[in-house]
């Protein structure tokens, strides 16, 4: 499961099952489905976002430093992420 | 200008273990109109229950200050830092690329009170960062007290940003002025009793005052007051 949160409280902008998550040197390609609202949201804080990969007993997170965050032509959202930390739950 | 910011007027949340009230826009509140003051970004007032508090979780891109009001505050963080506060302690928590940290109340039987502020660092991708230190609390009567500034020093916690956040307590009846340079703003927050700002505003436990464009402040207690006062650059959005 991907949720995308606020950095600033937690504030929850997407979660969902509908993602794909592709390495590319030393960055990470985050795709994922999202309604107009979700997107709109995801958007206007792009800056400020913290995205979170949730397994059983661990989480990684994951976040744009540049805030390299935007729609793509099909309409899902895309981040180029360049940090990721695992860490246990 | 002085804009006062009444309790009543606040946003908190609450569950089981947690009580926070919010001065500006936190997590599900989120008010456009009320994100920042200058580089400050929160300020919550939370209790949090014994044996409980905020699990392990990341932060970037913030200068975290933890100011323990009543009981203890645990912080363990991802660099290995461990560190328990009480009254007459502050941390200071730099988030820079990336940090993860806990925050539990470790009494038994005590709840715990403590201000949380964040503040926008002057430079992003800073390395992570902690410290904690113990002030004189006998030097908070009826003076302001630098507890988190911009250089380090004895008592006082270092913050990547140019803030200082003072503490006082004053006594009723008794006064103090604080003078401000020129396009720097002011936060005063009253963490118990009450006081009035420049003879005019009365201002009471976990209400808040933002103030700009104004060269001196008078404050005086209407009742023994504690409160925090800090000072920043800005203090527009």
């Amino acid at each position: 499961m991907l949720m995308i949160r606020h950095a600033i409280g937690s504030r929850l902008f997407l979660q969902t099952d509908d993602y794909t998550i592709t390495p590319e040197g030393e960055k990470w390609i985050i795709t994922a489905g999202a309604k107009q609202e979700e997107l709109d949201n995801l958007l206007a804080f792009k800056e400020e976002l913290n995205l979170f990969v949730v397994g059983e007993n661990e989480k990684t997170w994951y976040y744009s430093s540049d805030a390299e965050i935007e729609k793509t032509e099909a309409g899902n959202i895309q981040i180029i992420a360049d940090h990721k930390t695992k860490y246990p739950v | 200008m002085i804009n006062v910011f009444k309790k009543e007027d606040g946003h908190s949340a609450s569950n089981d273990w947690v009580e926070s009230h919010f001065s500006f826009s936190f997590g599900n509140y989120y008010d456009s109109d009320n994100v920042r003051f200058g580089p400050m970004r929160v300020l919550n007032d939370d209790t949090i229950q014994p044996n409980k508090g905020f699990g392990i979780h990341p932060h970037r891109e913030a200068e975290v200050v933890s100011i323990a009001i009543t009981g203890q505050l645990k912080h363990e963080d991802s660099l290995g830092n461990s560190g328990v506060i009480e009254f007459g302690q502050v941390q200071r928590m730099t988030a820079g690329t990336g940090i993860l940290h806990s925050e539990i109340n470790p009494s038994e039987t005590e709840p715990g009170r403590f201000l949380q502020l964040w503040f926008f660092p002057h430079t992003k991708q800073l390395p992570p960062s902690y410290e904690d230190v113990k002030f004189d609390v006998n030097q908070l009567t009826n003076q302001l007290l630098p507890v988190v500034a911009p250089s380090a020093s004895a008592g006082v916690a270092m913050i990547h940003q140019d803030v200082t956040i003072y503490l006082s307590k004053l006594e009723q009846g008794k006064s103090l002025d604080f003078n401000q340079e020129e396009d720097r703003g002011i936060l005063v927050y009253v963490i118990s009793g009450a006081a009035y700002l420049d003879n005019e505003h009365l201002i009471g436990k976990q209400d808040s005052a933002r103030i700009t464009n104004l060269s001196s402040l008078h404050i005086k207690a209407e009742e023994d007051c504690f409160f925090m006062l800090i000072d920043l650059p800005g203090g527009d959005l």
